[in-house]
């Protein structure tokens, strides 16, 4: 059965005519507006709009009483957005760590969750497999699951008598952590492993947002780590999708070629697939950015925070603020200085994987000798 | 021709844009606070009355309470004639923010002493303590806990001391008798360390401020002082205390309840987690759930500086925009009479706010008795604004106090409570 | 987690290698032959390691809790008990969930299946004024992280007055920008032809829509009806912030206050387990069902 491909193609392009047409369009343009406008009304009202009122009452100072919109609510210019940033402060400091611990938790989650989905996708592709269908299904079938859902199967499995201390128990002998109660930081233990306890005097002041370089080193807890294989558990299946659909494009005359000229298995990996791979991989890290960037149902479900705010995210500090502490203001410019951040990773990362022109130096090394001008 | 019906059809998109946002809005917000200006309760009187049903919103401790409280407002009902409704809430901070955000919020709700002055600062909550009847029954130390500004918000509605709670069973077992019942810092060490065997800790206890508190006291320090206009939090009495707890966490003989898988320390000793612990009144209603465990509650131990423990209270916050305050008035003296405190006594534990219900309650409840004792010298939480943040943050850094350095510990809380400290 | 505009982009998931080579009979070396057994049991390692958490939920579930204590890691309970379920169904809210997530998730994908269909075909072939304004609306629309709208869409639901009600758990939903976006390319493929055909007939413009175009569309509106209620049924933040009455709690809200709320007293992990086992059923059922028909449609993102 042959499978619907979809291609971006041009709309078509009929003969002009000019607006008041009879005959076979007649009345397509009311038509038009009609079909397209409940979309409109929805999302300007329930996304367009709500940007617009968080803006407002980002740089205003509602107390959390009444209608931000109401005459009593003044214009503060960008005194929310100040005090988060400054440094000083219980709410900068929450903010610092907030950024901390999903930064770290970013910077861990997308390569590895790139890469096991790459993996995964190359496994399961392979010529002559037998039940693709059934390892393609286990694979998948996390992402299919409610983060809520999820959230409640890792607590359990990760508790300080689950099943993972349990496996740890029985294969090393040794007592696992208890995980979603340890705030420590794995790069701490790591340094502590090689004896450095404490801070180096050097990074040991309060910096960035209040927090000392030592903190900012400090790498995720211990309980954010498990968060951090729960996002790979859950989201290697979609990525491994997008993977074999990209793979199922790669021609097999290029990789024959490779072969011919006698590439290894590996070599013909990196330098015929892989480049081949770009634009998926380019969507892939994109997306893996733009989720990581906004945890929050995992942390609202299971460990809102704790422990010793080691799995505050920025979405969670934004939500608890506002509906919690009621500070509104500060929520709202948490959640805009987010966006900010989002779109900074995404263009970032668009540039740094971008298609370069091939340097002279690698053409001139390619190119027969006899052929060079 | 096409021309004008286009524009008609857009046209009438847009009207229908416009009147959805703009027909149907404002019903929330608008009305609340206009009508209850007058009423927002600057000297008592003009307290709203209408007939809509009431609305009361509580933080539970379980289906103990929750049944309690339903059975005494339904009582009130029938009697007066109001409608009323309780709502066990799972997060209240959370469903009384997005409740005052939208202009509806419940006409009755629990109020810690930490988020009042917030509330009272934004308006969300009116002042009714003068309008009350039994305005003088109230144990003056309550009542100071919920004067804010001058003014006396909301009825204290029970309050409950920290005491040490033992599990019968394992110390008989563990051979240990009366005379070993801890008197000071030593003798509670000696005694968590024969208590822990197994899978059984010693002390037990939640790792938070609201616990490890009590220790605080009873070296002689606290966070605020009394008059509340200054942060000492970094003084060496609190030091020392959380130096005392610290050498313990590590030498296994006392632990944090979520480090040996239990929620709180109710649980931990209900699981025999933990041989002992320090706890509330509610424990009472909780052990409910574990009836193998026989316990003992006796007074906490004395620290250098004599006995000490926390006092926690709640009060019957109003909302200044309830449309029908004199029902909610009236349901407040209803569930703060002595006959009604006793009876929620009985059913999770807490003691009556009422001086009148102290003797009766003393008779009734003989093995509780250390809670009442600690009355006389327990020390509030502080109650300036914003302190419920520094709250949660201490209570994040006491989560590395094993491994951590008091000292860096208790600066950082003296540095934010300086920040919201007059 | 996965959302519709990850899936959007999914792939149809049939059978082909990954190559296309003429099909040349390979002699099996013991080489390759080792090399197969090793893929064979890498594979199933990992797909070990992606299973078994889910059966060990199962197994749970079916444990008493001192047992799930006790014995974390066996997948066969010493005491088989459904004491668990039986709190569940009799002395929680679960069922008042399950119907509100039913009515909340049917509503939803009936609204986006239609309402996304039509807008995606006006987009894509029906010329009107402000027709690319629009689209690139759609596409920017999509750019907005979920996080942003947590507030704001609580202060606007209030203004409006839909609060703590149906209407506001359904209504945002109601449409999905990366549906559209789904929708529009799909009907761009479609040869026109066939509404031309009808247009001669004398058809308007919505019956051509209607009766022609859409009946084409079978394999797309698939892929939104599975997106659609997944998106719903797994969805929990715009229920924080629309809903706080206990009686209008969704599946996720309710067993996200189960594991961590005030009504979580104690570890009781069989109920939670029961609890969140039970909530990824349908889900699961619907993928099972469906998974051979998610279309490709991304081809161009992918490309590009």
């Amino acid at each position: 059965m042959a499978s619907p491909v979809i291609t971006e193609r041009a709309p078509e392009k009929t003969p002009r005519r000019d607006h008041r047409s009879r005959g076979l369009r007649r009345g397509e343009g009311v038509a038009g507006w009609l079909f397209v406008s409940p979309v409109v009304v929805i999302l300007g009202v329930f996304l367009f709009l709500p940007v617009l009122m968080a803006l407002w009452v980002s740089v205003s100072d509602w107390g959390g009483r009444g209608s931000p919109l109401s005459p009593n609510v003044n214009f503060v210019g960008l005194d929310n957005y100040g005090e988060l940033t400054s440094g000083q402060g219980l709410r900068s400091r929450d903010f610092g760590t907030a950024l901390r611990n999903n930064a770290w938790y970013v910077f861990l989650v997308v390569p590895l969750q790139t890469a096991l989905s790459l993996f995964l996708a190359v496994l399961v592709s392979r010529r002559m497999m037998k039940a693709r269908g059934f390892f393609r299904t286990a694979f998948y079938f996390p992402s299919v699951t409610s983060s809520v859902a999820i959230t409640v199967l890792w607590i359990f499995l990760f508790s300080a008598a689950g099943p993972v201390n349990a496996l740890i128990a029985a294969v090393t002998g040794g007592k696992g952590p208890n995980w979603f109660n340890d705030p420590r930081g794995i790069v701490h233990l790591l340094f502590g492993v090689f004896g450095v306890d404490a801070a180096p005097a050097a990074i040991s002041q309060p910096g960035f947002l209040g927090l000392s370089g030592w903190d900012w080193i400090a790498g995720p807890s211990v309980a954010m780590s498990a968060f951090i294989i729960m996002a790979v558990f859950t989201t290697s299946g979609t990525f491994m999708l997008l993977f074999i659909a990209a793979l199922q494009n790669v021609g097999y005359e290029l990789t024959e070629a490779g072969m011919m000229d006698g590439a290894s298995a590996w070599q013909r990996f990196w330098r015929i697939t892989l480049p081949q791979l770009r634009p998926t991989l380019f969507t892939v890290i994109t997306l893996g950015l733009i989720g990581c960037w906004q945890v929050f149902d995992q942390i609202y479900t299971g460990t809102k925070g704790q422990p010793g705010k080691t799995t505050i995210t920025p979405a969670y500090l934004s939500y608890t603020s506002a509906f919690s502490n009621q500070d509104w203001g500060i929520g709202a410019a948490i959640a805009f200085i987010l966006f900010l951040i989002i779109i900074a990773f995404t263009l970032l990362q668009r540039w740094l994987l971008r298609e370069r022109p091939v340097s002279k130096r690698r053409i001139r090394a390619y190119t027969p000798k006899g052929a060079r001008s | 021709m096409r021309h004008s019906r286009r524009l008609m059809a857009l046209g009438g998109v847009g009207l229908a844009a416009t009147l959805a946002l703009a027909g149907c809005g404002g019903s929330g917000f608008d009305d609340g606070p206009a009508a209850s200006g007058g009423a927002n309760g600057t000297d008592g009187g003009g307290l709203t009355s209408s007939d809509d049903a009431l609305t009361i919103m509580i933080g539970s401790s379980g289906d103990a309470e929750t049944a309690a409280v339903k059975e005494a407002v339904a009582a009130w009902s029938k009697d007066s004639g109001v409608d009323a409704e309780v709502i066990a809430a799972t997060d209240l901070t959370q469903q009384l923010s997005q409740g005052f955000a939208g202009g509806n919020p419940p006409d009755l709700f629990y109020l810690a002493t930490e988020l009042l002055a917030g509330y009272a600062d934004n308006g969300s909550v009116i002042a009714y303590g003068d309008q009350l009847e039994n305005k003088g029954d109230f144990y003056p130390s309550l009542v100071q806990n919920f004067t804010y500004d001058d003014k006396f918000f909301c009825a204290p509605k029970d309050f409950s001391t920290l005491q040490l709670i033992i599990n019968k069973n394992l110390w008989d077992k563990a051979g240990l008798t009366e005379a070993d019942i801890p008197t000071d810092w030593d003798s509670l060490a000696a005694a968590a360390k024969k208590l822990t065997s197994g899978n059984t800790t010693g002390l037990v206890f939640s790792g938070e401020y609201q616990r490890v508190g009590a220790f605080m006291a009873e070296a002689g320090g606290r966070l605020v002082s009394e008059d509340g206009t200054t942060a000492v939090a970094d003084s060496q009495e609190n030091a020392d205390a959380l130096a005392y707890v610290k050498e313990h966490l590590a030498d296994g003989t006392f632990a944090y309840a979520a480090d040996v898988g239990a929620g709180w320390g109710g649980e931990a000793l209900g699981k025999q987690l933990g041989a002992m612990t320090i706890e509330g009144n509610w424990i009472t209603g909780a052990l409910g759930d574990y009836p193998d465990v026989d316990p003992l509650v006796v007074e906490l131990p004395a620290g250098p500086a004599g006995k000490g423990t926390l006092q926690f209270t709640n009060c019957w916050g109003m909302a200044a925009d309830s449309p029908n305050q004199e029902a909610a008035l009236s349901l407040v003296e209803y569930l703060t009479t002595a006959e009604q405190q006793l009876a929620f006594s009985k059913a999770f534990g807490p003691m009556p706010s009422v001086q009148s219900a102290a003797e009766q309650w003393t008779t009734d409840n003989p093995d509780l008795e250390a809670f009442l004792s600690g009355a006389d010298y327990a020390q509030g939480v502080p109650t300036n604004d914003g302190v419920s943040d520094v709250f949660t943050d201490f209570n994040a850094q006491l989560a590395t106090l094993k491994d951590g350095d008091p000292a860096t510990i208790l600066k950082s809380v003296q540095s934010n409570l300086e920040a919201i400290v007059g | 987690m996965t959302d519709s505009r990850t899936l959007a982009r999914t792939k149809t998931l049939t059978d082909e290698p990954i190559d296309r080579a003429p099909q040349r009979r390979r002699r099996l070396t013991p080489a390759s032959r080792l090399g197969q057994i090793a893929l064979y049991g890498v594979l199933a390692l990992l797909a070990l390691v992606y299973i078994y958490p889910f059966l060990v939920q199962v197994a749970t579930s079916f444990k008493s809790e001192q047992e799930a204590a006790s014995n974390p890691i066996s997948l066969i309970p010493q005491t088989f008990t459904t004491a668990a379920y039986e709190r569940l169904f009799l002395n929680s809210d679960f069922p008042l969930w399950f119907a509100n997530s039913a009515v909340v998730t049917i509503l939803v994908t009936l609204g986006r299946v239609f309402f996304v269909s039509l807008a995606g075909y006006a987009l894509a072939r029906l010329r009107f004024r402000g027709r690319g304004l629009i689209f690139a609306l759609v596409v920017g629309v999509m750019a907005v992280p979920s996080v942003v709208l947590l507030i704001p869409r609580f202060l606007v639901l209030n203004q409006l007055g839909m609060y703590d009600s149906y209407a506001g758990m359904v209504l945002p939903l109601l449409v999905d920008a990366a549906g559209v976006f789904i929708m529009k390319n799909f009907f761009e493929s479609i040869p026109p032809s066939v509404e031309e055909q009808a247009r001669i007939d004398g058809a308007g413009t919505f019956r051509v829509f209607w009766s022609v175009v859409l009946p084409m569309a079978r394999p797309a509106l698939i892929t939104i009806v599975i997106l659609s209620f997944q998106g719903s049924w797994n969805e929990l933040t715009h229920f924080i912030v629309s809903v706080q009455d206990p009686g209008l709690f969704t599946l996720t809200r309710g067993v996200a206050s189960l594991s961590s709320g005030q009504l979580s007293q104690g570890t009781q992990y069989p109920l939670k387990l029961a609890a969140a086992a039970l909530m990824t059923i349908p889900v699961a059922v619907v993928f099972f069902i469906f998974q051979k028909r998610i279309m490709n449609t991304s081809e161009g993102a992918v490309k590009g």
